[in-house]
């Protein structure tokens, strides 16, 4: 085993089980619609939350669709053979989260456009809410990745992962929404966006730390 | 293939929840070495496999590869090992071609399709994992001990599963492999008939 | 320096024999302190010119709010000590710490809950640091959901110990976040830097109070780690002597 040929592996996985992916886009497709319908349709609230909606629905889809993320390769040994192939058990990590942050986030960032019309997000604030995504979500992927190795050996880890997982989230959800607040009201906002990165790159040297010590743990 | 390799346990003890696996327990192999371990349900042969991976910390004991000690660092050993575990480590939605494929992205084509008819699923190649019988998916998984060349093994229950034919079969490519100069150590409830180990009991 | 009190720290043996002399007097002295600060601030402490009688929940909103991020910290450096040292201690400790700072946590919203009512009008407002402990709130209850949810003891201690290493590495990230969010909550009453504006007749109740927390808290996670050895050291030798000994 090579990290090429598990890099390789991984992208077919996610092919195979593309419906997987499907559901958690269209999970994140309902949470945004629960809010016109639960709350109020009208542009005058869809206007001002809807970077918050929408960044709350991603975090929501990112720790529903990650909770399986090392499941199968727990189940069939692979996460097994893993741990004994003499490769870094950290890059094979980031090498997963790479692959699905990939198979999320272009289908997430091609979604987007179109929600942030349906909930009348002002004009000019696209971008931001796009830069914001691009540069959070790397943090989500990655500290959920520790949440998914934590529940890796439970049956039912989704409720718990979410638990464990959301308050992480907080940080990177107050900043992009902020970033996007400041830019609807002209202020500045590279500042927020640098503080997003940062959180997504401390996020890369703990999750590397942390996540094989759980993975280790549960394979015994 | 290295010739001359070494691995010695030495007083190891493992433990598992609060019951002790194995106290006290020690053992030297080295290049041609056929080990069967022996031990009842649950007494520790598969957590002994995981100590010396390092998935299992053991609570005292050392190992060592070629005089190194392998249990604070255990790449030396992990890049000299092989493992089959009661989980066979393949994926369900790949073939019989894609899974090699992940173990062994080098190995050429000819050769896959020579192990491949010499453990009966030539025929197979480009069908999906979860479309075979359960013998024919351990033979896949097996079909590793050809393709490698590392020269430690570890096979846990190698043999469940498997007719008579790839049991011998199995047991000439384990015992070839030692007249190479590789250790074998393998678990099973089953005797062996070809091959001639040493037999080490585990008891705590 | 000699490193052996950090060894004999990690043997559960040690502890045991060691803490079964400084439970009890340490506890005792955390609840005689917390009945005298409280009884001072609250009977015999001047009224608070603006708030009245109602300023007087900071004996209690204070303290615990104060262990909420005190007892986490602990935990904070307890699962990096499990995680670098394999030290036995440290599990113990998590889990016998947990549940305590969690009630902390909720002791200081509730407390926080009902002095915000007169104060500013309303049970509960969307303010930095009433989020921030109700995030905190969360976390606890996260590590006290994981020890609970896994069976095998071995991945349940490895599994707590991450969490609280990297609860501790974003608590001041999620408290920096929600300061910046949003902030109407007055000022840290405590501050090591400069003295407080409190009359002196106010403040040494308080910190008795705080004081006295933290020695309750620490007997109490004593005789809860006690608890925890003997539940897990159960086939050990010495434990049975020991007990044994006790006439138990």
């Amino acid at each position: 085993m090579t990290y090429f040929s598990y890099f390789k592996a991984e992208c077919l996985v996610l092919f195979r089980r593309k419906q997987n992916l499907v559901n958690a886009l269209l999970f994140f497709a309902l949470v945004i619609v629960l809010f016109p319908l639960g709350v109020d349709p009208s542009k005058a609230f869809l206007a001002p939350a809807a970077g918050g909606i929408i960044w709350c629905a991603a975090a929501l889809a990112t720790v529903i669709s990650l909770e399986s993320m090392f499941k199968e390769d727990y189940a069939d040994g692979s996460l097994e053979q893993l741990l004994v192939s003499g490769l870094s058990i950290s890059w094979l990590v980031l090498l997963k989260v790479l692959v699905h942050w990939l198979g999320m986030i272009i289908p997430l960032l091609l979604l987007t456009p179109i929600f942030s019309e349906m909930l009348f997000l002002p004009d000019g604030v696209l971008g931001v809410l796009m830069t914001t995504l691009l540069l959070g979500t790397p943090g989500l992927f990655l500290i959920g990745s520790i949440g998914a190795s934590l529940t890796v050996s439970l049956r039912q880890g989704a409720l718990l992962m979410l638990l464990l997982i959301l308050p992480f989230y907080f940080p990177i959800i107050i900043f992009s929404t902020s970033a996007i607040q400041a830019v609807a009201s002209g202020l500045p906002y590279s500042g927020l966006l640098a503080i997003i990165g940062a959180i997504s790159l401390l996020a890369l040297v703990m999750s590397p730390l942390m996540t094989p010590i759980c993975l280790k743990a549960s394979v015994r | 293939m290295q010739s001359n390799i070494s691995l010695t346990i030495s007083d190891l003890w493992i433990e598992r929840g609060d019951r002790d696996l194995c106290k006290g327990f020690s053992l030297t192999a080295t290049s041609g070495d056929i080990i069967h371990i022996l031990g009842d349900n649950g007494a520790g042969k598969s957590s002994l496999f995981k100590t010396l991976f390092g998935l299992v910390s053991p609570v005292e004991g050392e190992v060592q590869l070629n005089g190194e000690d392998v249990l604070s660092y255990r790449d030396p050993l992990l890049k000299q090992s092989l493992y089959i575990s009661h989980a066979l480590g393949l994926k369900s939605v790949f073939t019989v071609l894609e899974n090699i494929r992940w173990y062994f992205p080098k190995v050429s084509e000819a050769d896959i399709a020579r192990v491949l008819s010499l453990l009966k699923i030539e025929g197979y190649l480009d069908v999906p994992i979860k479309a075979l019988s359960a013998g024919q998916t351990r033979r896949v998984a097996l079909a590793r001990l050809w393709l490698s060349d590392l020269p430690v093994w570890f096979l846990d229950e190698p043999f469940s599963a498997l007719d008579m034919v790839s049991i011998q079969l199995l047991e000439g490519r384990i015992r070839e492999h030692a007249e190479q100069g590789g250790i074998v150590f393998f678990t099973s409830h089953q005797p062996v008939t070809l091959l001639s180990p040493r037999r080490v009991e585990l008891t705590a | 320096m000699s490193w052996s009190w950090f060894h004999k720290l990690g043997s559960p043996k040690w502890f045991f024999q060691w803490s079964k002399k400084w439970a009890p007097p340490v506890f005792c002295l955390g609840v005689l302190g917390i009945v005298v600060g409280t009884a001072w601030g609250l009977a015999f402490a001047p009224k608070d010119y603006l708030q009245g009688n109602v300023f007087r929940i900071i004996y209690l909103h204070v303290p615990s709010a104060i262990l909420a991020e005190s007892c986490y910290l602990s935990l904070g450096i307890a699962g990096f000590v499990f995680l670098v040292w394999q030290m036995k201690m440290a599990p113990i400790f998590i889990k016998a710490m947990a549940p305590i700072g969690a009630v902390m946590a909720a002791i200081a919203l509730f407390s926080g809950s009902i002095w915000g009512k007169p104060t500013w009008g309303t049970w509960w407002v969307w303010d930095a640091r009433l989020t921030s402990v109700l995030v905190l709130f969360m976390l606890y209850m996260g590590i006290i959901a994981i020890q609970n949810a896994l069976d095998d003891r071995v991945l349940a201690d490895k599994a707590a110990a991450v969490i609280c290493v990297v609860g501790v590495i974003n608590l001041p990230i999620i408290k920096y976040s929600v300061v910046w969010w949003n902030t109407l909550h007055q000022p840290a009453t405590f501050s090591f830097m400069k003295k407080p504006d409190m009359p002196e007749v106010m403040w040494m109740p308080l910190l008795i109070c705080v004081v006295s927390f933290y020695l309750f808290v620490a007997g109490l996670v004593i005789w809860r780690m006690q608890t925890e050895i003997l539940r897990r050291e159960h086939r050990a030798s010495w434990l049975k002597t020991e007990v044994v000994g006790d006439g138990i």
